[in-house]
C-alpha cells in the first residue's frame, strides 16, 4: 500500500454535491485502508470503496473531482492526495503522463518543435508522397476519361482548332513524337494532337505551347512548331511532356491540391472561414512549389533523351528561350535572371534557372554519352 | 443519503424571498425583491493554456489525428474548469471515444467527398454525399446543441437541450432557405430563429431557459454590420483606384510582359484589404449576437444574464486575434482563446431575485437555473 494509514493521513476538505441538486456543501474525506468515508454539511455521511471511485482526468489548474456510484461527487484542491489515490487504483495513467508534458516548459516547447518539424516534413516529402502514390494507384482508363474530358472541354470551348500543318509535316513530327515515346515507355496509349493554339473567337489564346494530359495525349500548337528552328527542339518539348505523363504529374497535382486542402483543414480547424480564406494564398505557393518540382523533373528526362540522340542539351535550351522572349530570333544566351520574389508566383521554375539545368546535365551526360558511342 | 433537517449556515433557503418572486400579491409589491448580481470570472493563464494546447496538437499529429477527440476535451476541460460563478466552476464532460467514433465517420465522409470530386467519373458521389450534409444538417445542429448541453456540468448538475428535430428543420433548413431566397433579407431572422431555438430548448437541470429578445434587435446587427463593410470597403477602394489608374498610365505599354512590382503590391493591399473588412463585419456580428443574447436570456423566471462588455472592443479582439494567429501561423491560438474568454467573461454578470444559495438548496424547477445563462455564453463562446 502507498498511501499510509488514516492517522497519518489528514482528510481532504473540499465540496460536495449530491448530483440531485445544485447544492453546495462543504465537506471532507477521509482515507483508511480501502475505505473512503466523506462526511459533509448537514449531517451527510457516506462510505465507499477505493475501487468505486471514478476519478476524473488531471487538467492544470483545475479542482480535482471524485465520482461515486450513486452520482454525487466530491471536488477537492488536493491534488497531491488525489494522484496517489490514482497511483494506487492505476486510473489515469496515460492523461497523467499527458499532465506531466503539459506542466513544464522545455517539454511544451519540445512539442512545438516536433509539431513544426513533422508539419514541415509533411509538406516537403509526405503530400508529394502520397499524391505520386495516390497517382500511381489510379486505375488506367480513369486516365483516359481525364483526357478525353479534357480534350473535348479544349475543343468545344473554342481554344483548339484544326492544325493548319501540311499532311506532310504532321505525318514528320508524328514519326518523331513516335521515337519519343519508344524511348520514354511505361505503356501508355501515347498520341500527340497537333492543333492550332489560336483559332479566330479563341475565349483565350494558347499561343506557342505544348502540354500532356494523364492518359498519354501531349498537345502541341502550331505556334511552337513555327517558332523552332529545327525539330530537334520539338522532340526536345515532346520528351519533357512524355516526363509529365511516366510521372503522373497532372494527376498527382490534383493530389497534392487535396493534401493541402486537408493540411489546412487541419491547421485552422475549419472548413469554411476567414482562416482558411488567407490559408489560400500560402497553399496556392505550395502548389506552385510543387508545380515547379515536377517541372525539373521533366526537364530532367527531356536533357536524357536529348544527350542519348543528340549529345547535347541545346535544342531545349534554345526554344525556352524563343518561348520566354517570345522572339523567334533569341537563345539560351539572352534570357535574364528573374528576381526570387517572381518564382515563388510561378508554377514554372524560371526559364535562367531551367536553361542552367539542362546545362548541368549536358557537363554531366557528356563523357557518358560519348562512352556510349 | 440522509435527509437532515434544514441545515443550518449559509445554506439555508431563504424561502420568503423566493416566495415573494413567485406569488406575485400585494406582499411582493410592497417588498420589491432583492436582486443579487453574481460576476463570471476567467482564470485560465494563457502559458499554461498554450502548453496544454501544443502538447495535445503535437499527440494529434504523432498519432495522425486519432488523439485529436482527447486533445479537443482537454482544451475544453480547460475553459470550462477556468469559468467561475458563484465560488463553483463549470465543467466539460464530454466522452471522447464517443467523440472520435463521430470523428471518423465524418472524416470519411469529407475525404471520400474530396476524392470523388476531383475524378470526373465518380463526381456523382461527391454530389451525393453534399446532398446528404445539406439534408441532415438541421439534424446535426440539433445533436450538436443536444450532446454539448449534456456534456456541460455546473455544481454536480447537467444541462440539457430539449430541441426537436422539427424544430430544428424549421430554423435552421426552412429559416436558411428563407434567407438564401430572399437575397440574405431574411437573414438576421434566421439568425434570430436559430439563437431562440437554441436558448429556448436548453435547460439547467430540469429548469427551462427563456428567450426574450425580437428579430429587431438581429436586424439592427446585420444593418451594422453592412455599414461597417459597405463603409470600409468605399474608404479601401477609393485609394487603390487612384493608385490603379496612376499606375496604369505609365505601365499600359508592356502588360504582355510581367506586372510591375507596385501593381502586385496594390493587388496585394487590395487583398488584405478586404481580408480585414471581412473580418471585421463578421466579428461585428458575432459580437453583437453574442451580447445581445446574453442581455435576453432568463432562467426560470428568476435569472437572468446581462453583458457589459462592448461590442466594439469584442471586435477588435477578435479581429486582432486573427490577424495574430495568421501572422504567427496558428501558435497564437491558445493566446487568442484565453484574451477573448477572459474579456467575455469579465463583462458578464448572472442577476439573480434570489441569492445563489437557495437556488442551491430548492428543489423546485427553479432551483439550479442561475448556472443556465452562463453555460449558454460558453455554447455561443465555443460553438459560434
Amino acid at each position: 500500500m502507498t498511501i499510509p494509514p488514516d492517522a497519518a493521513h489528514p482528510p481532504l476538505s473540499g465540496v460536495f454535491f449530491d448530483g440531485r441538486t445544485s447544492r453546495q456543501r462543504a465537506a471532507s474525506l477521509a482515507l483508511s485502508g480501502d475505505e473512503v468515508r466523506l462526511r459533509a454539511e448537514g449531517g451527510l455521511e457516506t462510505h465507499w470503496n477505493v475501487s468505486q471511485l471514478l476519478i476524473d482526468p488531471p487538467v492544470p489548474g483545475v479542482r480535482r473531482v471524485l465520482k461515486f456510484p450513486d452520482g454525487s461527487r466530491f471536488e477537492t484542491d488536493d491534488d497531491q492526495t488525489v494522484r496517489g489515490l490514482e497511483a494506487r487504483t492505476g486510473r489515469n495513467r496515460g492523461l497523467e503522463r499527458v499532465r506531466r508534458l503539459e506542466t513544464r516548459w522545455w517539454t511544451a516547447l519540445g512539442a512545438l518543435g516536433a509539431t513544426l518539424v513533422l508539419v514541415g516534413l509533411f509538406v516537403a516529402y509526405g503530400i508529394p508522397a502520397l499524391a505520386r502514390g495516390a497517382a500511381s494507384a489510379t486505375p488506367r482508363p480513369v486516365l483516359a476519361t481525364f483526357d478525353r474530358e479534357s480534350i473535348q472541354f479544349l475543343e468545344d470551348g473554342g481554344y483548339l482548332g484544326p492544325s493548319q500543318l501540311s499532311a506532310a509535316r504532321q505525318a514528320q513530327l508524328q514519326a518523331g513524337f513516335r521515337r519519343v515515346t519508344a524511348w520514354a515507355g511505361g505503356g501508355y496509349p501515347y498520341r500527340l494532337l497537333l492543333r492550332d493554339g489560336e483559332p479566330e473567337d479563341a475565349p483565350f489564346e494558347l499561343g506557342a505551347n505544348a502540354f500532356a494530359l494523364p492518359g498519354g495525349t501531349v498537345v502541341m500548337t502550331d505556334q511552337l512548331v513555327a517558332l523552332a528552328h529545327s525539330d530537334r527542339e520539338l522532340l526536345g518539348v515532346l520528351a519533357h511532356e512524355t516526363g509529365h505523363v511516366t510521372h503522373r504529374h497532372g494527376l498527382a497535382g490534383v493530389y497534392q491540391g487535396l493534401g493541402l486542402t486537408l493540411l489546412s483543414v487541419a491547421v485552422t480547424g475549419d472548413i469554411v472561414s476567414a482562416g482558411t480564406f488567407a490559408a489560400a494564398v500560402p497553399a496556392a505557393l505550395l502548389r506552385n512549389g510543387y508545380s515547379r518540382a515536377a517541372e525539373t523533373q521533366a526537364d530532367e528526362g527531356a536533357g536524357q533523351y536529348l544527350m542519348r540522340t543528340y549529345g547535347t542539351t541545346r535544342p531545349l535550351r534554345d526554344i525556352l528561350a524563343r518561348l520566354e522572349q517570345e522572339d523567334r530570333d533569341a537563345d539560351e544566351n539572352s534570357v535574364q535572371e528573374g528576381s526570387r520574389t517572381e518564382d515563388l508566383l510561378q508554377t514554372h521554375p524560371g526559364t535562367a534557372q531551367r536553361i542552367r539545368h539542362l546545362r548541368e546535365i549536358e557537363a554531366r551526360g557528356r563523357p557518358a554519352a560519348s562512352s556510349q558511342k | 443519503m440522509t435527509d437532515a433537517p434544514a441545515p443550518p449556515g449559509r445554506h439555508d433557503p431563504p424561502l420568503p424571498a423566493l416566495a415573494l418572486a413567485e406569488a406575485g400579491g400585494p406582499v411582493a409589491v410592497a417588498e420589491q425583491p432583492k436582486v443579487t448580481v453574481y460576476p463570471v470570472t476567467f482564470s485560465g493563464q494563457a502559458g499554461e493554456y498554450f502548453r496544454i494546447w501544443i502538447v495535445n496538437t503535437a499527440l494529434s499529429v504523432v498519432t495522425l489525428g486519432l488523439y485529436l477527440p482527447w486533445a479537443r476535451v482537454r482544451q475544453r476541460q480547460y475553459l470550462y474548469g477556468h469559468t467561475w460563478l458563484d465560488g463553483q466552476n463549470f465543467e466539460y464532460t464530454a466522452n471522447p471515444v464517443a467523440l472520435l467514433r463521430g470523428y471518423l465517420i465524418v472524416g470519411a465522409f469529407f475525404l471520400a467527398y474530396l476524392i470523388t470530386g476531383n475524378l470526373e467519373r465518380l463526381s456523382w458521389v461527391a454530389g451525393s454525399i453534399a446532398a446528404l450534409f445539406f439534408v441532415l444538417y438541421p439534424w446535426l445542429v440539433m445533436k450538436s446543441l443536444r450532446f454539448l448541453a449534456v456534456s456541460t456540468m455546473y455544481r454536480g448538475l447537467r444541462f440539457r437541450h430539449h430541441g426537436r428535430a422539427g424544430g430544428a428543420y424549421l430554423t435552421y433548413g426552412l429559416a436558411n432557405l428563407a434567407a438564401v431566397l430572399t437575397g440574405g433579407l431574411a437573414l438576421p431572422w434566421a439568425w434570430f430563429m436559430q439563437r431562440r431555438y437554441q436558448v429556448q430548448n436548453a435547460a439547467y437541470g430540469n429548469a427551462r431557459m427563456t428567450f426574450r429578445g425580437d428579430a429587431g434587435g438581429f436586424y439592427v446587427i446585420a444593418l451594422t454590420g453592412v455599414a461597417l463593410a459597405v463603409g470600409g470597403a468605399v474608404l479601401l477602394a477609393v485609394p487603390l483606384i487612384a493608385l490603379m489608374a496612376l499606375l496604369g498610365d505609365q505601365a499600359d505599354l508592356d502588360l504582355a510582359s510581367t506586372l510591375p512590382p507596385a501593381v502586385l503590391l496594390g493587388m496585394g493591399a487590395a487583398y488584405l484589404g478586404f481580408l480585414l473588412l471581412y473580418a471585421v463585419a463578421w466579428q461585428y456580428v458575432r459580437a453583437a449576437t453574442l451580447r445581445y443574447v446574453l442581455n435576453h436570456v432568463e432562467v426560470g423566471g428568476v435569472v437572468r444574464t446581462g453583458a457589459t462588455f462592448s461590442s466594439a472592443r469584442l471586435t477588435w479582439i477578435g479581429v486582432s486575434n486573427a490577424a495574430a494567429q495568421v501572422l504567427t501561423l496558428g501558435l497564437a491560438v491558445p493566446w487568442a482563446t484565453i484574451r477573448r474568454a477572459r474579456y467575455i467573461a469579465a463583462g458578464v454578470q448572472v442577476r439573480a431575485i434570489a441569492s445563489l444559495d437557495d437556488f442551491a438548496a430548492s428543489q423546485t424547477p427553479q432551483e439550479g437555473a442561475l448556472g443556465e445563462a452562463a453555460t449558454e455564453l460558453l455554447d455561443i463562446n465555443l460553438g459560434f
